[in-house]
């Protein structure tokens, strides 16, 4: 709720002609200090006084939009056509009641082209801000995402040394969808999805869903999803440029344009991006030169444009282009030099149309496209011969019809059905078939008691393969006081094997076995008994793989609290278990004659994630703000604990400890856990803004627990005996300062201050010390 | 205020710093060398075999067998048909590195019909799993178990009963050596041995972190006894 108090003629400063000031104030008109308002498109920033005032000074009429946020309040978006006068406004927050673990809100305003709430998932969301990323100073997806608590950036050597994936509350790559403005983004390196593939401009803000997410976007989201949201409309013509450089022969350059047109009733942004690196050694100790974080270039474009046909009528068009190219050199002694050539390209379409009817419903029809392709080839330089080549293409269509329709005040329903086809081209797999997918998903946000708020969601996914796969989900929150939120959520997720765990024919013959993929199993198992060369087979594993994979599910669920402790604190709490079922993994089934072992793939019975995550938040003064997270993490392969109970080869081996050289017998608790996963990780951020000077500072320490890298010692499982990375703490600091009226920003990133790096962090530079300016044009 | 400030901060920054400052050699492997052993390292075995998944145009060819005589740690290439005839017959080397990446070895032995010496001089030889630590293995076992062993190519240890020395990881492709496992080996002159293989990676990494890691670069130890009896104590 929000009105115009009154029109008043002030005077304003030479430089400033006009003047926009006003009143923060609650739902009991007591005045709200320390609100964040933020003018668009200046950017400008400003906290409200202890009368809950704010002001800006401002050179030119026109439309602009004021952001309010503050702790415990909803945030508001309020547009304000700026006549050739001074004007002020008075603004009334509402109390925020069901923002559901919502981390950092500042400044969010719903996106453009998708219906579907990230909350609706009914799992702990995280929000990551435009300013948020400008204040990191960070470059590429992958930089933010790992600041972010619960989420880290994980090496997989089994995918090579380019697979580098995100993984979300102990669930690895595989397990979360990237989403761009809720449509997904395709191209991953074995489920390893690379985040460094995209860069952080033009993004608005970014949504992460902690948990099984399947009744919002179908499968993939098992474990999770990180919707990325792009920029849309503008209210004045602006446009910006920005560069940085430094370390690593590091460069970022951004030209971004946006623009309204036709009075307002249309807007297009554009902006473009390279970037490059020369990549880092981690490995110098056995490398003696090249790099095992990758040099690469990436180019990048994207556009969107938006027309209002009729009052209540919108047409969206975005479209993204980026393209990579990679060469990773790697010299070892003796004169083995490795040269592994990367090229990836990457397109992303969407067509949409927003439709407001008189009812109160909404429509939104909307057709994505997307195309990604891959390329690798390395080779050893010295022997000219082949390391490895492969290339792959994956194609999707996909239309879909969302709605959302609020019934009696009190009930918000979001509703869809859509469809998609997907195909694959990939040299190594043969008698591909497109996987087409037919979906309907409903949605109910609904209050039936004015301190309870629950959310309910089912989705159905049908797919040409498998059999149908409902996706519900449950959440509750109840607001005990005005301070005090308790909430809860129950969801389920799956993901579909993947072509190549169907349709893989891999020979290796370095080691002489083969994995077959299980639509192909009975196949090579006959052409193999016909040519006498199997000389055993597992019937009862055949019986049980052949053609008969099932999708993965799992179960996410999470308890917790939302606690304004203070006027300034808040502290969020919950407690997390996610349980996967039908995981799947390779099996050996045959013996053959000459080919060494025959392996396929299958379910295996469980796995489980749990811990809790913690968060704080606490602005000391106006301008000095402390936030912490910490999550804490177990996450096992129940099927281990079995095989070692039951004394099962490998895992029954006596655990031999190489310092001592003493061995003990295993037990079930010899186990660790699951690879790339720390139990303790923790964040700390201290944001800094000196207004005199419109310097802002961000410091960020982020720390990893140890977390095994790999298992060395045979048997099959993490022991404390296995390769771990140790504790460590990266340090980040940034620096910016506004100057000609914030037209002109200058930035000091230092990232890795301390120079940790490892050997089992391939992916982890040293320290990054970059410099950068940013410039901003309006327009008269 | 400041107050407040300080008693958050301080403890904070504290801990920070100590996180940081956390040392980051987790290499917890002991040295090889003891004193009276025999440490080879990096021995390359057919690296232009193995380094090279067949280029385009090129077939690509089995790995060349290499021999090894511990007493002078001599390498011994069998490339060629006569080098086969000069050498494979003889009891004039111990240990045979043969099959993908080198990484299967015999112990010279006449009467296996499938070991590189197979109808050559050593008549004697023979070869026992010990499954305990290479530091620990102070006696030979008796000849009777040398007899009754059938302990022939030592390899990929895919099942319980496998006397391999490693184990291949499906996910990684990386060749994991197991511990516990040291051979006792009664050599083809009567002398008795005791044998453990470390590595097949090159620079004998404690873990890999690329799987196209230079190798096969073998890193083993083993003492030879030589005034024939079985005291094999190294500590």
């Amino acid at each position: 709720m929000m009105f115009i108090f009154s029109c008043l003629t002030l005077g304003a400063t030479a430089q400033d002609r006009y003047v926009i000031q006003g009143q923060v104030l609650a739902g009991d008109s007591t005045a709200l200090s320390g609100a964040t308002v933020v003018l668009w498109p200046d950017q400008d920033a400003v906290l409200t006084d202890e009368q809950g005032r704010f002001s800006f000074g401002v050179r030119y009429e026109g439309t602009y939009r004021l952001d309010v946020t503050h702790v415990g309040h909803r945030p508001l978006a309020f547009p304000l056509l700026l006549a050739q006068q001074d004007t002020s406004v008075l603004l009334l927050l509402e109390p925020r009641q069901q923002q559901l673990n919502e981390i950092t809100v500042t400044g969010q305003s719903g996106p453009v082209d998708n219906l579907i709430k990230a909350k609706n998932a009914a799992m702990p969301v995280a929000v990551i801000t435009r300013r948020e990323i400008e204040l990191m100073g960070s470059r590429r997806l992958d930089e933010v995402m790992k600041e972010q608590t619960g989420v880290a950036i994980v090496n997989d050597i089994a995918g090579g040394s380019r697979a580098v994936g995100v993984q979300v509350q102990g669930f690895s790559s595989d397990y979360v969808m990237v989403l761009i403005d809720g449509q997904p983004l395709m191209g991953r390196n074995s489920g390893n999805f690379d985040l460094s593939r995209i860069s952080v401009t033009n993004i608005e803000r970014i949504e992460i869903i902690k948990g099984a997410s399947s009744c919002l976007y179908g499968s993939d989201a098992l474990g999770g999803a990180i919707n990325i949201i792009t920029r849309h409309g503008t209210i004045a013509p602006q446009a910006h440029a920005s560069l940085m450089y430094g370390s690593l022969n590091i460069v970022d350059g951004t030209l971004e344009a946006e623009a309204p047109f036709h009075h307002q009733r249309g807007s297009v942004v554009a902006s473009a991006n390279y970037y490059r690196t020369d990549g880092y050694n981690t490995n110098a100790g056995y490398m003696s030169a090249g790099t095992t974080v990758p040099p690469y270039s990436n180019h990048s474009m994207q556009g969107r444009v938006r027309y209002r046909i009729r009052k209540n009528g919108t047409f969206g068009l975005t479209a993204r282009y980026a393209r990579r190219q990679s060469t990773m050199v790697n010299v070892w002694p003796g004169g083995w030099v490795s040269n592994d050539h990367q090229s990836d390209r990457d397109f992303n379409g969407s067509l949409s149309y927003d439709h407001r009817f008189a009812g109160g419903m909404r429509s939104m029809s909307r057709y994505y496209f997307t195309q990604y392709h891959n390329r690798v080839r390395a080779t050893w330089i010295n022997a000219g011969n082949l390391v490895g080549a492969e290339a792959f293409g994956q194609q999707v269509h996909r239309l879909e019809q969302q709605f959302t329709q609020t019934l009696a005040g009190r009930v918000q329903l979001t509703g869809g059905l859509g469809a998609s086809i997907e195909r694959m081209a990939d040299q190594s797999l043969t008698g591909v078939k497109p996987l087409s997918t037919v979906f309907g998903f409903l949605q109910a946000e609904w209050s039936p008691l004015s301190r309870l708020h629950a959310t309910l969601g089912m989705r159905y996914d049908h797919t040409s393969v498998y059999k149908g796969k409902p996706s519900p989900s449950l959440g509750l929150q109840y607001a005990l006081s005005s301070a005090f939120t308790v909430k809860g959520g129950i969801g389920a997720g799956f993901k579909a094997p993947d072509y190549k765990m169907r349709y893989q024919l891999f020979y290796n013959p370095t080691a002489n076995y083969v994995v077959v993929g299980t639509d192909k199993v009975y196949g090579v198992l006959q052409t193999m008994d016909e040519a006498g060369e199997l000389s055993y087979k597992n019937s009862y594993m055949v019986g049980l793989t052949a053609s008969n994979l099932r999708a993965e599910n799992s179960l996410s669920s999470h308890l917790g609290f939302g606690w304004k402790a203070a006027k300034h604190v808040r502290l969020e709490a919950l407690a997390f278990y996610h349980h996967i079922r039908n995981q799947i993994n390779t099996v050996a089934i045959a013996n053959g004659t000459t080919v060494g072992q025959v392996f396929t793939y299958r379910n295996l019975p469980r796995a489980v994630n749990w811990g809790g995550e913690l968060s704080a938040g606490w602005q000391l003064t106006p301008s000095l703000e402390l936030s912490a997270g910490y999550q804490y993490l177990i996450s096992k392969d129940l099927a281990v604990i079995d095989s070692i109970r039951a004394g099962k080869f490998p895992y029954n081996q006596l655990l031999n400890d190489p310092a001592t050289g003493q061995s003990r017998p295993v037990s079930p608790g010899s186990y660790w856990g699951i690879e790339g996963r720390s139990r303790h990780m923790a964040n700390f951020r201290l944001h800094y803004e000196y207004r005199p000077w419109q310097l802002n500072l961000t410091v960020r320490a982020n720390i990893r627990g140890r977390y095994p890298f790999q298992e060395i010692n045979g048997n099959q499982f993490i022991d404390i005996y296995d390769a771990f990375v140790p504790v460590h703490t990266l340090f980040n600091v940034t620096v910016e300062k506004k100057l000609l009226a914030d037209r002109l920003s200058l930035r000091a990133v230092a990232d890795n201050i301390g120079n940790f790096t490892h050997m089992y962090m391939p992916g982890q530079p040293g320290r990054v010390i970059l410099g950068g300016i940013n410039y901003r044009w309006f327009k008269n | 205020m400041i107050l407040h400030k300080n008693t958050l901060l301080l403890p904070l920054l504290a801990t920070l710093l100590l996180m940081a400052s956390c040392g980051k050699d987790d290499d917890a492997r002991p040295s090889l060398e003891d004193g009276k052993s025999t440490v080879i390292y990096d021995l390359p075995g057919d690296t232009e075999a193995s380094m090279g998944d067949g280029a385009e145009g090129k077939t690509k060819r089995p790995f060349h067998i290499f021999l090894f005589r511990l007493r002078d740690q001599r390498q011994i290439w069998i490339k060629t048909r006569a080098d086969s005839l000069q050498w494979l017959p003889h009891g004039e080397w111990d240990l045979a590195f043969t099959g993908p990446y080198n990484s299967e070895v015999f112990v010279n032995n006449a009467l296996d019909e499938f070991n590189p010496g197979y109808g050559g001089g050593a008549r004697h030889s023979a070869v026992v799993l010990c499954k305990q630590s290479y530091e620990s293995l102070d006696e030979a076992p008796a000849d009777e178990v040398f007899d009754a062993s059938e302990v022939g190519k030592i390899g990929w240890a895919y099942s319980e009963h496998a006397p391999g020395w490693f184990r291949y990881s499906l996910d990684t492709h990386i060749m994991q050596a197991l511990p516990n496992r040291t051979y006792a080996i009664r050599l083809p002159d009567g002398k008795y041995a005791k044998l453990q293989l470390i590595n097949a990676y090159q620079g004998n990494p404690p873990a890999v972190t690329n799987m196209n890691w230079p190798a096969p670069y073998f890193t083993f130890r083993y003492f030879v006894q030589e005034d024939g009896s079985k005291h094999l104590n190294t500590r």
